[in-house]
């Protein structure tokens, strides 16, 4: 089985607009930037601007109750609120999931509010480091979160990397429902941000504003859904020139994929250094519609690239026509999509 | 249960550094004296800490990365250049240059870049200004950046996925090349597994108690009371038999993985996912338990899991148990957290290959739930079948099983 056999069943997705994909989708549909903060820093004052935006508080009805969830982290939380939306979404009863479900978890940073806290707790006084913090800081906490919240036993893994790596999760859970592994996928990419994070993302660019969330997907072979027609790269680049020179070649093989009317999906941050490389390569062609959510929402890093699928998801709904997603990337490979009705 | 899969996947080259040594020779040297590999840790500070030894990789003194720029050398991680140690070993020893051909790199870690995470976390925090370096920490932080120094390296420009699934990343990481090349995905995968020793990673495992106090681990041992940590990367070259260029070393004949809902950092006490993955697996395979040769455990040394293992292995072995050769490696050179199950599965190749099974070291009174054959020092064998056990935390179970190749 390729990725292109896959129907995305079902999406949910919480985001600095809302606990719901709907939320999300109505916020980029009115295009202007989600309003932003200043991310506070604990103990001093930062003497550079850095902006954040945060998710909203939960909803009582998104508020999930589970054993394992007591003590998890936002990542966890708003993952399992994208999932069983998600799940809703396809028609399944969140009680009691699919047989044969697997789950796929990609991210970036990771459980990064409980790492900082249990390393500052090391370095404060390491004898005295909380034993019940450290399983939270791995990398696979989530997914197991969300494993054990919906009873999910079988194939359960987490991958590392940049936002688009979210395309090999594609392919990968295509071949996990092909070869048996799985019956159906729970493609789910999170993040969650902390002051750290947030500063990190002004070193690469000041005006970056960083933000957090999640998006889910359910995939299956059958079922109904939009398609994922084509999944185009990676194009590997190993210097940020390079992923400039590329992007053409790019948007080149994508638009050779779609006839018509179509809405295309991008990467854009309304940082003209960081988009004009993007902007340029996919201009060859007029667009129904073109949608910015990093622009609106913020850079939520392993969660982006998820957020625009579930973006695309709907749109491909609402328009009965195809999308082109564009995941350029920033540091290892650059990567397009197009999701057909 | 699946049928016996007919897609062969064969190795054709192997790499391997740990605590006992770098490269194949250096490693079967050391298992074949019953070596272990731990001391005093002196990459950070342990005086607060239970534990102060750990098994330490002692890296080559030359420049690995040859196309890093000097000022970027010291943002690759010591993971990285262990990996790309073992990387370079397998390729020589499938007579390769360079990655042309392969279609994929599949790697697993459980704690990628830490160390340069916890760089840029002290620096944030000793500073409110802007400090110098910091983007490159953030950058370097990302496992996905380390692995573009490799693809640099070898001027590679295709897929790299990097699976994160605690102490089984390295064995899932195979897991996965080897059901892309049998679902027809790839034909030629690199995979393996890497971590390097992090403060926070060591702490961790500290503040949970999970360490031997002696820093003696002793899996099996009735008195056991920790696991030692460890570091170390392997990586195997899989090829589908069709398109094989060069002397296959073995096979990944069988391969499952699931999921322990029990506890995020326990063990279902029966070993239910354990007996599913080694069931699921040996169906793959096409073997039954009493067909195993050797079983590198999971084995940490910990008192919940090598129990829970135990029983694993004896209600999926039923009357064959006795007569299986089990030990952990970990007893020698630590638990490499997500290198782990890649280099065990190496070790594994290279018992198949010589014939000969590596020791549980270090055990004084076997734990009554052991009912297998505990191999207590290493010995000759006649074995065509080994299987390998992987589990982390968050509960993911992987089996691997591999299969003897004459050349």
């Amino acid at each position: 089985m390729n990725a292109r056999d896959i129907c995305i069943r079902g999406v949910g997705a919480v985001s600095s607009a809302g606990w719901s994909a709907a939320a999300k989708h109505e916020a980029v549909l009115a295009g202007e930037p989600l309003p932003s903060r200043p991310c506070a820093r604990p103990g001093n004052v930062r003497k550079w601007p850095c902006e954040s935006r945060f998710a909203p508080a939960a909803p009582p009805e998104k508020v999930a109750r589970h054993p394992r969830l007591r003590r998890s982290s936002a990542i966890t939380r708003y993952s399992v609120a994208a999932a069983l939306e998600a799940l809703t979404d396809a028609g399944h009863d969140p009680a009691s999931p699919p047989a044969g479900l697997g789950i796929l978890f990609v991210m970036m940073n990771g459980c990064v509010n409980y790492t900082g806290r249990f390393y500052d707790e090391v370095l404060q006084n390491p004898a005295q480091a909380s034993p019940l913090i450290f399983p939270e800081t791995v990398f696979n906490a989530p997914a197991s979160h969300v494993a054990s919240f919906l009873g999910v036993d079988g194939a359960v893994s987490t991958l590392l990397g940049s936002p688009n790596s979210i395309m090999e999760a594609l392919d990968t859970a295509a071949f996990w429902i092909g070869s048996g592994i799985a019956q159906e996928c729970l493609l789910i990419a999170a993040e969650e941000c902390d002051w750290l994070s947030a500063e990190g993302l002004t070193y690469y660019h000041p005006k970056l504003i960083a933000s957090e969330g999640a998006g889910a997907l359910l995939l299956s072979a059958s079922g109904g859904g939009p398609r994922v027609r084509e999944i185009i790269g990676p194009l590997g680049y190993l210097s940020w020139q390079e992923r400039c020179e590329l992007l053409p070649q790019l948007a080149a093989q994508t638009l050779a994929q779609v006839q018509g009317p179509a809405t295309l999906i991008n990467d854009r941050t309304g940082i003209h250094k960081l988009d004009q490389a993007e902007i340029a390569a996919w201009s060859a062609r007029p667009w129904d519609a073109v949608l910015s959510p990093k622009y609106v929402l913020g850079e939520s890093m392993g969660a982006s690239s998820a957020l625009q699928l579930v973006l695309g998801t709907l749109a491909v709904r609402q328009t009965q026509q195809p999308v082109v997603i564009s995941l350029p990337g920033s540091n290892t490979a650059a990567y397009s999509c197009v999701l057909t009705p | 249960m699946p049928p016996p899969s007919s897609q062969r996947i064969a190795i054709t080259g192997a790499g391997i550094v740990s605590p006992l040594g770098s490269g194949w020779q250096a490693n079967e040297q050391s298992l074949a004296a019953d070596r272990t590999a731990f001391k005093p840790v002196e990459l950070f500070d342990t005086r607060e800490l239970i534990a102060k030894t750990a098994g330490v990789v002692d890296l080559p003194a030359e420049n690995l990365f040859r196309r890093c720029p000097p000022h970027k050398q010291s943002f690759i991680d010591r993971g990285t250049h262990m990996l790309l140690m073992a990387i370079r070993e397998a390729l020589a020893q499938a007579g390769r240059s360079g990655l042309e051909g392969i279609d994929a790199i599949v790697v697993g870690t459980s704690a990628g870049a830490m160390p340069l995470g916890e760089s840029y976390f002290e620096h944030a925090h000793h500073d409110a200004a802007r400090v110098p370096a910091q983007l490159s920490r953030a950058e370097h932080y990302q496992p996905q950046r380390q692995m573009s120094s490799i693809a640099a390296e070898f001027d590679w420009r295709g897929p790299i996925i990097i699976v994160s699934n605690a102490c089984a990343s390295g064995a899932n990481a195979i897991g996965w090349a080897a059901e892309m090349i049998r679902s027809g995905r790839a034909k030629r995968v690199l995979a393996g597994g890497y971590d390097a020793l992090a403060r926070l990673v060591f702490a961790g495992f500290d503040t949970l108690h999970a360490l031997a106090p002696s820093g003696i681990p002793r899996p099996f041992d009735a008195q056991r009371d920790g696991l030692a940590l460890g570091e170390g990367a392997a990586v195997m070259l899989l090829e589908a038999e069709e398109v094989r260029q060069s002397a296959a070393l073995g096979e990944v004949s069988g391969y499952s993985t699931a999921t322990d809902l029990h506890h995020l950092t326990q063990p279902d006490p029966a070993g239910k996912a354990a007996i599913r993955t080694m069931t699921t697996a040996c169906a793959q395979a096409g073997v039954s338990p009493a067909q195993i040769g050797y079983i590198n455990s999971h084995g940490t040394g910990t008192p919940f899991n090598d129990v829970a293992e135990a029983a694993a292995i004896a209600a999926w072995a039923g009357e064959a148990v006795a007569g299986i050769p089990v030990s952990s490696t970990k007893s020698s050179m630590g638990h490499l957290l997500g290198g782990a199950g890649a280099v065990e599965a190496v070790i594994c190749l290279m018992a198949l290959q010589g014939q000969w099974l590596p020791a549980s070291l270090n055990v004084r009174e076997v734990d009554p739930a052991v009912r297998f054959d505990l191999v207590r020092q290493f010995r000759r064998a006649s074995l065509d079948y080994a299987l390998t056990n992987s589990f982390g935390f968050g509960g993911t179970n992987a089996t691997l099983v591999l299969q003897r190749r004459s050349a």
